[in-house]
């Protein structure tokens, strides 16, 4: 990345914490940047009536708030919905952002919540899932491949949507693969858990939502853009710092669950890019990653998850940065007898996909 | 790595800039938008993109993506429709945006301060009704989008070209006055021309106007022509359901939509021949308040 894009983003991450006074045409890019990554909305929320601005900048800042209310909003009404599905036979964890949301964390402000995610016990999995389609929840088509895909090798089920609604639901029995190497059993979340007051959901404890979070970021999924995850372990860290003996409670557990290698990344880009309050023994008391390890993830980690500069397309070092951070996510996951099947089905998959969508006419689905 | 150069399009309640290396686009551009000035000075922009060709050698014909921040939000089209995919794009794109305004999916044309909003679902003869309102004399606010601000419930003008499919190119295209850009033949709306504002209602972009009338036209061929009197309540819902951000606004969308059915008078227009709806929305204009 360039020195001066690099400075741009530095900018960003600045501005999601203390209001930014700029010129307008450097508030355009950080506008521009912030939405790359997912992070507009935070950035009005962190500005918004906090910093002097032009007319144009808080046109553009209000607009992101006002999707951001609107998206909270149907996480709440979703969650609404969903209040008459919990019983008091056995636990329903709201994770990530809806809990942030259910719990009035500051966190949770401005920041875009694209689906609700419900832990439940394995063993009421099939129950769970059988009241959402009794309710009129309905599962998305899956082909017979990636229904068994779900089933035997992912944490959650196929996601499902109410009609008309525009959030979808997954549910989880585990926030690990149950196929990967860093794959627990999930009892102690559910027995450790909170009540959220005035609904009948629970949330992960504190310890537990920030070791998710280090884990959804580094271990789930591509990391594509995908800042905003060490800026939510930013914001639950600031949320849980003052707590008495929190850090000590999150090193413990951390060491219990066998998750010191993602929190050990989650805190180390926590301060390195948003400048979090970790004291110094906390990290050093975490087993550090080889030095081989951290040369690359040093490396790549910044090019896969911050935005590259907008005016051009991703060039080559940032596309390649992705495609090798999927790889690794891959290999994490699951096993390669398990995996190299699995993606040779896919990428034959894609390919196909590819050549119908040439041989028809594209759709101009989303237009206005 | 190189500056980008980027044309300025200023059209009033928001400011596009684009950069591409194609040709034609270039000549398109300044064909479709005659009146800005070809090179403004950098200024923000609420859309930023970029038309980049792709591959020469591709078997079914060369393409153009539209990128804006790093990303591709649609397919790409034939080259030689770059700006129908600059102007399809960037509404789309101003219709995430723009927020913080209530953006109805409308014609708006207004004659002094005084404006006539045009709410419709596509297909209905909005633009067709809009151009040919403009072209007998009133001023052209915009086509696609009914941009009101929420804080002072006036309608801003948005002068971008308007986008006739079809037969309206023809019906519009033989009026007198009529400027229009080239004809995209078999784009994925059918076929494609851009009409023109005139020059008068581009440097009016800045000037917003008070609403005055709401009428909700419906072309249908060979209709003679039918009007009823609307509600406040029914014209209100109308235009939340004309709107691409009515929910997204929650309490600021419901509030300005009633602003507006109880300042305005709202009719419902089934028309056959078009002369006839411009006479008869004249005619409602002069009993609006």
């Amino acid at each position: 990345m360039s020195p001066h894009a690099q400075s741009e983003v530095a900018l960003l991450l600045n501005g999601l914490h203390a209001p930014s006074q700029l010129a307008e045409a450097r508030w355009e890019r950080l506008l521009r940047l912030a939405r790359m990554s997912g992070l507009h909305a935070r950035l009005a929320e962190a500005n918004l009536d906090k910093a002097p601005m032009t007319d144009l900048v808080h046109r553009h800042l209000l607009s992101s708030a006002r999707i951001a209310a609107y998206r909270a909003q149907m996480v709440r009404a979703e969650l609404f919905h969903l209040t008459p599905l919990v019983d008091a036979d056995f636990p329903v964890i709201v994770l990530k952002g809806a809990a942030y949301l259910l719990q009035q964390r500051k966190m949770a402000e401005g920041r875009f919540v694209s689906d609700v995610d419900l832990l439940v016990p394995r063993s009421h999995l099939r129950t769970m899932e059988g009241r959402l389609l009794a309710a009129g929840w309905q599962p998305e088509k899956l082909d017979p491949y990636d229904e068994r895909y779900y089933r035997d090798w992912s944490h959650e089920t196929p996601p499902m949507r109410f009609p008309g609604h525009s959030l979808e639901v997954d549910l989880h029995h585990a926030i690990t693969p149950v196929t990967g190497s860093l794959a627990f059993d999930p009892a102690s979340l559910f027995e450790r858990s909170e009540a959220i007051p005035g609904t009948p959901f629970r949330a992960l404890c504190a310890e537990d939502q920030v070791l998710h979070a280090c884990l959804h970021c580094f271990h789930d999924g591509e990391l594509d853009l995908r800042v905003r995850e060490v800026v939510d372990i930013d914001g639950l860290l600031r949320t849980f710092a003052a707590r008495e003996g929190f850090w000590d409670r999150l090193l413990a557990r951390a060491t219990e669950l066998r998750l010191q290698r993602p929190l050990w990344y989650g805190l180390h880009f926590a301060r390195k890019w948003l400048e979090c309050p970790v004291p110094r023994e906390v990290s050093n008391a975490l087993p550090a990653p080889s030095a081989l390890s951290r040369a690359v993830m040093a490396a790549l980690v910044p090019l896969a998850m911050l935005p590259s500069d907008p005016d051009f397309p991703p060039p080559f070092r940032v596309r390649l940065a992705r495609t090798l951070m999927r790889t690794r996510y891959h290999l994490l996951r699951m096993p390669l007898r398990l995996l190299a099947p699995h993606l040779a089905r896919k990428t034959l998959r894609r390919l196909k996909a590819r050549f119908d969508r040439r041989t028809e006419a594209p759709t101009d689905a989303g237009a206005p | 790595m190189m500056r980008t150069d980027y044309r300025l399009l200023d059209v009033g309640a928001a400011c596009l800039a684009v950069a591409t290396p194609i040709e034609h686009f270039h000549r398109h551009l300044d064909m479709v938008y005659p009146h800005q000035s070809a090179r403004d000075a950098p200024r923000f922009a609420d859309i930023r993109v970029s038309l980049l060709p792709g591959s020469r050698w591709r078997w079914r014909g060369q393409q153009v993506s539209l990128w804006s921040e790093g990303r591709r939000p649609f397919e790409p089209y034939p080259i030689q429709s770059a700006l129908p995919l600059f102007e399809w794009g960037g509404n789309w794109l101003l219709a995430q945006r723009l927020n913080a305004y209530l953006l109805l999916h409308a014609g708006v044309v207004a004659r002094g301060d005084r404006a006539v909003i045009l709410p419709a679902e596509p297909g209905s003869g909005k633009s067709t009704l809009t151009c040919a309102l403009h072209l007998a004399g009133w001023r052209f606010l915009s086509d696609e989008f009914g941009v009101i601000d929420p804080t002072t419930g006036m309608v801003l003008p948005m002068l971008k070209p308007a986008a006739l499919k079809n037969r309206s190119i023809d019906i519009i295209g033989r009026r007198p006055g009529a400027v229009l850009g080239p004809v995209f033949a078999g784009t994925r709306k059918g076929d494609v021309a851009h009409f023109v504002p005139d020059r008068h209602s581009f440097l009016s972009r800045q000037r917003g106007a008070q609403p005055t009338l709401v009428v909700f036209p419906r072309f249908r061929a060979g209709a003679a022509l039918a009007c009823s009197a609307l509600t406040t309540a029914q014209t209100a819902m109308r235009l939340g359901m004309n709107s691409f951000n009515y929910g997204v606004l929650g309490p600021v969308g419901f509030d300005a939509a009633i602003a507006i059915a109880r300042r305005t008078h709202g009719h419902e227009l089934v028309y056959g021949d078009l002369d006839e709806a411009i006479a008869h929305v004249e005619a409602l204009f002069e009993r609006a308040p």
